[in-house]
């Protein structure tokens, strides 16, 4: 174990003792299967100039004077690779932001650990050990603390906790509270809008479908089409079907034509379909802000059935607050609530414990008169219906009024309004 | 038809200018607040004993220090505007951690030296207003941490640019004092009217450099870069905030102008030693009547001001991007709290030794232009080395003209404060 500030400006000689140069820098790559990058290659200031050499020519880094396997003469080259990261150069004193955007320390050190012949970087020392280290006054400063009995503490982050947004200089790290893929899609989108835009590409590449999908929901939607410019037409694709299709559709509503056809013809059939539904409707009404993500259960199975028949059907809706009976043709009969199915008996008929007195809105209604009806009856969605009282869709309370409560308004109310 | 043609032609006109304006200002602030107080209250002393001592002759240094100020200025603003990263920032991640504690025990050190001499020029000023100068002392620290820590930057830009307009004072002073405009415009251009002997034109070094000194300052090219960084300026608007930092060395020294004619018109003339420059405004009253006085006096209290809030700023500013914490005016008390307690501190240290501590104003100010002394080359050091990086500053980078001319200013700005703190010592 040791650090790259101890080892770096170290003399490098070659088989037989002779001096080459010095350690210059250490070059680097992260590998899919494991989080921490390992050591490739090798920069050596031989006066002024620089050489490359594998890692693996050199016996071990850690000796006072670092010596390689090979003669001077015969001392090979490296090829650098794409994605091949210089610790020095690109990583040390580099910027850490947390998952809010804040700066909250600088690189001050790397560790560096060799398991089995390789050397990994394991972690980033943001602590104030490190500064220490760096001005060569880490020694003194133990001396003195253990001589004033003081517990002197490390401060790591372990590598697989920072994420390296960027190659060339201006690379950042992150190091999210926990590990990325936990985090809320709320902070992501934080995180998103915080990057500028050609960092946040990098960041969305980083992320899966969904995890995009999510962050994208959060945020405006004229920056959700900045960001979407930027993927390529098969990934924005992707990322469209995963997102509400409400949300999907004002979306591609807002982005110049010929891509949004172009992207909803990428897209998955049902999904597709539902996208361009939904877009017929003018953006303001009742039809323009609905989701057709609702679940429906035939009026004449019992509870135990209709919980069973959920679990298989409406599994990938992300707010499941009332299930809406209808016929085989989707005229909407009823409506009850998840509560009310819980407590139902597990025998009892859908028909006789669900409200048949459902509230619904017309898809050419307007927002307002929506969020009226939902203001008016307490309701968290309320069910939207064609003339012949064929269910459509839902418009769900946050959505109505969110038309309603400019976005900047609402997010300064405090949580318990929300 | 032809006629409506034209009409339609001239509203352009109009809107194309107001579009320009309206850009202008978008960028306007930074540049202009951190060149206006260069002309802090330690400025404005040293200007009083300038145009006191000398007379109209050292008008002369004026369009040659402006344009020092802007080319090392400027330098800053392409730099931060650029990169979107501040001086700071950069040293730390180009020259590491050894540059970045370095710089910043220097800026600190020198930057208490700063705020106690701003104190203490807001402790003489304040007598001739009557109140006594303790209380003044509290008020202005007090008044300078509230509007910091409770506002954001644009409240923060605001009051600045509000304070600049205060610099009006110095004109009426000015005019007060019925100089001879004819000696004042013609020695802009060529030292002229007096009797060049040789003590004068030793005094004439020693002072012209430390005008010099106290207008060109470490924290003066940290705080441009942070601030403007803070004030998160686009890229594409480099162009303009260039301008606004060629308007803001001419504005500085516009009024310097005036400050040195005030001083010059009536003290020189009349043969009135200053002992030292916050006298200034006591000094001129029975020449240039009391008004004149109380508004030379107001002005100093404003750039006392203004230097307490910059000065204790840039270090600040300088801390969080040397060390990687969250910095910046728009951040709540609880998201930058470094950033916030060290501004806090510093005015409170320098609140201290100016209040209780016996060290004397010229300790402090030999031990400040010491510390720049040292400290300048290095700022200027890295300033041309991150201007001429190509790969940071793409297109933008220096020109061989850029580069040697701000090399060849930095070279005459060094000799300067080393000469000034030589100066003192012999």
């Amino acid at each position: 174990m040791a650090f790259l500030s101890e080892i770096l400006g170290r003399t490098i000689t070659d088989l037989d003792g002779n001096y080459v140069g010095k350690l210059e820098d250490l070059i680097a790559r992260e590998r899919p299967e494991f989080p921490h990058p390992v050591v490739d290659a090798v920069v050596i200031d031989r006066r002024g100039e620089k050489q490359i050499i594998p890692y693996s020519i050199v016996m071990s880094l850690f000796a006072p004077a670092i010596p390689l396997k090979c003669h001077i003469e015969d001392i090979p080259t490296y090829t650098l690779n794409d994605d091949d990261v210089y610790l020095s150069r690109d990583v040390l004193d580099k910027q850490i932001i947390d998952t809010d955007g804040a700066r909250v320390v600088r690189v001050n050190d790397l560790q560096l650990v060799r398991i089995n012949g390789t050397l990994y970087v394991s972690n980033v020392d943001v602590g104030m050990m490190g500064i220490l280290r760096r001005v060569g006054l880490e020694r003194m400063t133990n001396a003195i603390a253990s001589g004033l009995r003081i517990p002197l503490t490390d401060n790591f982050i372990s590598w697989d906790n920072v994420e390296l947004l960027h190659h060339d200089q201006f690379m950042r790290l992150r190091v999210p509270a926990e590990s990325l893929a936990d985090l809320h899609p709320a902070d992501l989108a934080e995180i998103l809008s915080d990057l500028n835009k050609m960092e946040s590409g990098q960041f969305l590449e980083s992320m899966n479908v969904e995890q995009v999908a999510d962050a994208l929901e959060q945020v405006e939607t004229d920056f959700q089409a900045s960001l979407l410019s930027e993927m390529d037409d098969e990934r924005a694709a992707d990322v469209l079907e995963k997102m509400d299709p409400d949300e999907a559709a004002d979306l591609l509503a807002e982005i110049p034509e010929a891509r949004s056809r172009l992207l909803v013809s990428l897209m998955e059939k049902e999904e597709a379909d539902d996208v361009r539904h939904l877009l017929t409707f003018p953006e303001d009404s009742a039809g323009g802000i609905m989701t057709t993500d609702y679940a429906i259960v035939p009026p004449d199975i019992t509870a135990e059935q209709a919980i069973k028949l959920l679990r298989e059907t409406a599994s990938d809706i992300d707010t499941l607050l009332y299930v809406y009976v209808t016929d085989p043709e989707e005229h909407l009969l009823g409506v009850f609530s998840l509560t009310d199915l819980i407590f139902a008996e597990p025998a009892s008929l859908v028909r006789d414990f669900m409200d048949d007195r459902v509230k619904t809105v017309h898809t050419l209604d307007e927002q307002v008169e929506v969020a009226q009806i939902i203001t008016k009856y307490d309701l968290l969605a309320v069910p939207v219906v064609n003339q012949e009282n064929i269910i459509q869709g839902i418009v769900t309370a946050d959505d109505a009024l969110d038309k309603i409560i400019p976005t900047a308004w609402k997010k300064r109310l405090p949580r318990f309004y929300r | 038809m032809n006629n409506e043609l034209f009409i339609n032609n001239n509203r352009r006109f109009f809107s194309t200018i107001w579009r320009k304006v309206l850009l202008f200002m978008s960028v306007f602030g930074p540049a202009t607040i951190t060149a206006m107080a260069d002309n802090d209250a330690g400025g404005v002393a040293t200007y009083s004993i300038a145009g006191a001592k000398l007379g109209y002759p050292i008008l002369f240094l004026l369009p040659i220090i402006t344009l020092l100020l802007a080319i090392t200025q400027e330098m800053g603003m392409r730099l931060t505007v650029i990169t979107r990263r501040g001086l700071a920032d950069l040293i730390r991640e180009k020259y590491g951690v050894r540059a970045a504690i370095f710089m910043f025990a220097a800026l600190l050190i020198a930057n208490i030296g700063t705020l106690v001499t701003e104190l203490s020029a807001v402790k003489t000023t304040s007598e001739i207003f009557g109140i006594s100068p303790v209380p003044a002392v509290i008020a202005i620290v007090l008044i300078s941490f509230v509007v910091i820590t409770r506002g954001n930057y644009k409240l923060t830009q605001n009051i600045m640019l509000l304070a600049c307009l205060f610099f009006l004072a110095y004109i009426f002073s000015a005019f007060k004092a019925k100089p001879d405009w004819g000696a004042a415009t013609s020695n802009l251009i060529f030292p002229n009217g007096v009797n060049f002997t040789s003590s004068y034109m030793r005094d004439y070094l020693i002072i012209g450099m430390g005008v010099l000194g106290t207008t060109i300052t470490p924290w003066g090219q940290f705080f441009i870069s942070s601030f403007a960084s803070d004030k998160k300026i686009e890229k594409g608007k480099v162009g303009l905030s260039q301008l606004e930092t060629y308007l803001g060395a001419f504005l500085t020294d516009f009024f310097s102008f005036f400050m040195i004619v005030a001083t010059a018109a009536t003290l020189y003339v009349n043969q009135i030693t200053l002992t030292s420059g916050e006298q200034a405004a006591m000094a001129i009253q029975p020449f240039a009547g009391e008004l004149a006085g109380k508004l030379f006096a107001l002005g100093i209290l404003n750039a006392g001001f203004m230097g307490l809030v910059v000065v204790s700023l840039s270090t600040a500013y300088a801390f969080a991007e040397f060390f990687g914490v969250s910095g910046s005016l728009d951040d709540s008390f609880k998201k930058s709290k470094t950033f916030y307690i060290l501004y806090g501190v510093q005015l409170l240290v320098a609140l201290l030794i100016a209040i209780f501590s016996n060290v004397s104003l010229f300790q402090i100010a030999v031990l400040t232009q010491t510390i720049n002394a040292v400290a300048l080359p290095l700022v200027f050091y890295f300033l041309i080395k991150l201007t001429s990086d190509r790969s940071l500053m793409g297109d933008y980078v220096n020109n061989p003209f850029q580069r040697w001319f701000s090399i060849i200013c930095s070279v005459l700005i060094v000799i300067a404060s080393i000469f000034t703190v030589a100066s003192i010592f012999f």
